[in-house]
C-alpha cells in the first residue's frame, strides 16, 4: 500500500538549494524561491477552485528556509524567512514538482 | 495631501475590526512590515490566524480605501497566515522520540471493538517481553482506564509534561479518562481537543518502549489527522466487524493512513463468528467473509478473526485484558498471533525503510553537499 517513498537523506547545496534523496535514490534539489512559491496552502491557493493567491512578486528573491521538519510520514513543513509557515508539502507533491536537477545515480 | 507617516497609517487602520475577535486589526498584531515609500506607497503584510479566514478579501478592501483616503498613492496588502494552533505548530524536544515503534490502531466507525483490541495488543506483546505503552486518543469516549482497572492519575510535573501510569503487565498508559470525571462527557470543539492530543503525543515521559499502541477515536476526522500528523507512525491496525457497513467504514480508515503515507500492517476482524459456550459450535451471526474480502481487495493482510466468546467477554469489565486473564482462550490465541504478525511486519518495514524518519532541522543544520 505504500507508494510514495520516503527522503533518504535532506541535503542543502553550494548553490543554495534543497536537496532529496529518496529511498529509491532518486536525488531532487529544489530551488527556493520556485519551492516557496509553490506553497500549496490555503492561503497561497484558493481551496476550491485551485486559482493562485499568492502574488509571485511578493516572493523576495532572496528567500530563505528557517527551518524544516516532517509532517507525519508524508510530507515537509517549511518555515520560511518571510514568516509563512502553514504549507505542508507531500511527498508525493515534491516527486512531482518539474524542473527540478534529477539525478538517479543508483540506476 | 501629504504623506501620512507610520503612526498615522496604524492609527487609521484600527477602524478596521475582525468580526470574530471584535478587536481591531491592529490591536491584534496582524500588521507587520509596514513600509510607506517616498512616493507616498503603503505596503504591509496582513498577517491573519487563518488562511481561509472569511473576510480576508474584506479586510483589504477596508485598508486600501481607508488609506487612499488618508493619500496613500498605492496600498498593497500582502496576506499570510499564521496558524495559532497548526499541526506544525509544536517547537522543542518531542519526548516520543523515545519510542520505537508506534502503531495506530483505527476503525472506520465506533463500537467495532477497538479498543480491546488495542488493550490486547499491548499485553499480548508485553508478555512476550516488550516494553509498550498505550496512548488512548479517544478522548470523546476513553475506555483504557476501565480495561486496565486503572483508578489513579498520572503525575503532572510543573513543565507540564506528564508521567504515564504504569498498568497490569508493566503497560504505560495514558487516557483521557484519567483526566475527565468518567460520569461527565467531553465536550469539546476539535482545536481543544486537538490541543490535547499534541500535549498527549509530545509531553509524556514514555521513557524508552519498543511499541506505542495509539487508541484512535473512531472516524476519520480533526483529532485523526492531527495524530497522523504529529507522530511518526511506524503502521496502522485497522479493525472492523464481519458486516457490509462496517467494511464501508474501513475502507475509509484505509484510505486515511494511505493519505498519509502509514503502511496498514493488516487488517483485524472482530466478531467473526460466535462460539456457544454450550456446545462450542461456531455461528456467524453477522455474515462472514467480509474481513478476508476487503483484505484481498486492498492488498493488505488480514491478520486475525475475533470470535464473540462469552466466557470471556467479561475480561474487559474486570480490568484485565482477555490475554492475560483467560490464555487458552480462542480470542486470546488469535490476539496473540495478531500481535505477533504486528511485530514482525515492523521489524520488516524498519529493516528496508532506511528512510529519515520524523526530523525538524533548522536549515544551517541540514549538511552542505556538492550538488548532485
Amino acid at each position: 500500500m505504500l507508494n510514495t517513498p520516503h527522503p533518504r537523506r535532506i541535503y542543502r547545496t553550494d548553490a543554495g538549494k534543497l536537496g532529496i534523496e529518496w529511498q529509491d535514490h532518486l536525488q531532487q534539489e529544489f530551488g527556493l524561491w520556485k519551492l516557496r512559491s509553490a506553497c500549496p496552502c490555503a492561503s497561497c491557493v484558493d481551496e476550491w477552485t485551485g486559482e493562485a493567491l499568492l502574488d509571485k512578486n511578493t516572493i523576495p528573491e532572496d528567500i530563505a528556509i528557517e527551518h524544516i521538519q516532517s509532517v507525519g510520514r508524508y510530507a515537509l513543513g517549511i518555515t520560511w524567512s518571510d514568516g509563512h509557515r502553514s504549507g505542508i508539502y507531500t511527498y508525493e507533491r515534491l516527486r512531482k514538482m518539474s524542473n527540478t536537477n534529477i539525478a538517479n545515480k543508483n540506476v | 495631501m501629504t504623506i501620512p507617516n507610520k503612526e498615522q497609517v496604524l492609527k487609521a487602520l484600527e477602524a478596521v475590526i475582525d468580526p470574530d475577535f471584535k478587536k481591531n486589526i491592529v490591536e491584534l498584531g496582524f500588521i507587520e512590515n509596514l513600509e510607506i515609500s517616498d512616493q507616498g506607497a503603503v505596503a504591509f503584510d496582513l498577517v491573519l490566524t487563518t488562511p481561509a479566514c472569511p473576510v480576508k478579501e474584506q479586510f483589504v478592501a477596508q485598508c486600501k480605501q481607508i488609506l487612499t483616503d488618508l493619500g496613500a498613492t498605492d496600498v498593497r496588502v500582502r496576506l499570510s497566515a499564521k496558524m495559532r494552533h497548526s499541526a506544525q505548530e509544536y517547537q522543542g524536544e518531542s519526548l516520543i522520540s523515545s519510542v520505537h515503534h508506534i502503531v495506530g490502531v483505527a476503525s472506520g466507525k465506533g463500537g467495532v471493538g477497538k479498543s480491546t483490541v488495542t488493550a490486547n495488543l499491548a499485553m499480548a506483546l508485553s508478555l512476550s517481553g516488550a516494553r509498550v505503552g498505550i496512548l488512548d486518543a479517544d478522548i470523546y469516549g476513553p475506555s483504557m482506564g476501565i480495561m486496565f482497572g486503572i483508578d489513579h492519575d498520572p503525575e503532572v510535573h510543573e513543565d507540564r509534561t506528564l508521567t504515564p501510569v504504569t498498568a497490569r503487565g508493566g503497560i504505560k498508559i495514558v487516557s483521557m479518562s484519567m483526566f475527565a470525571d468518567s460520569g461527565k462527557a467531553t465536550i469539546w470543539r476539535g482545536p481543544m481537543a486537538s490541543q490535547m492530543i499534541q500535549n498527549f503525543i509530545h509531553r509524556v515521559h514514555w521513557g524508552e518502549l519498543d511499541y506505542l499502541f495509539i487508541d484512535f477515536p473512531p472516524g476519520t476526522g480533526d483529532i485523526q489527522l492531527t495524530l497522523t500528523q504529529n507522530c511518526p507512525l511506524s503502521g496502522s491496525v485497522v479493525v472492523t466487524t464481519p458486516q457490509e457497513v462496517a467494511l464501508a467504514d474501513c475502507r475509509k480508515g484505509l484510505a486515511m493512513f494511505d493519505a498519509v503515507n502509514v503502511p496498514v500492517l493488516g487488517i483485524i476482524e472482530n466478531m467473526s463468528y460466535f462460539i456457544c459456550d454450550q456446545c462450542d459450535k461456531h455461528h456467524a451471526i453477522f455474515r462472514s467473509g467480509g474481513g478476508e474480502r476487503i483484505a484481498n481487495f486492498l492488498g493488505v493482510p488480514l491478520l486475525g478473526k475475533i470470535p464473540l466468546e462469552p466466557a470471556v467477554a467479561d475480561s474487559g469489565d474486570l480490568g484485565q485484558p482477555m490475554v492475560l486473564r483467560y490464555p487458552n482462550s480462542k480470542s486470546s490465541q488469535v490476539l496473540s498471533e495478531a500481535a505477533g504478525q504486528i511485530a514482525a511486519s515492523l521489524s520488516m518495514l524498519s529493516e528496508e525503510g532506511q528512510g529519515l524518519g520524523s526530523f525538524s532541522l533548522d536549515w544551517n543544520e541540514i549538511p552542505l553537499e556538492a550538488s548532485c
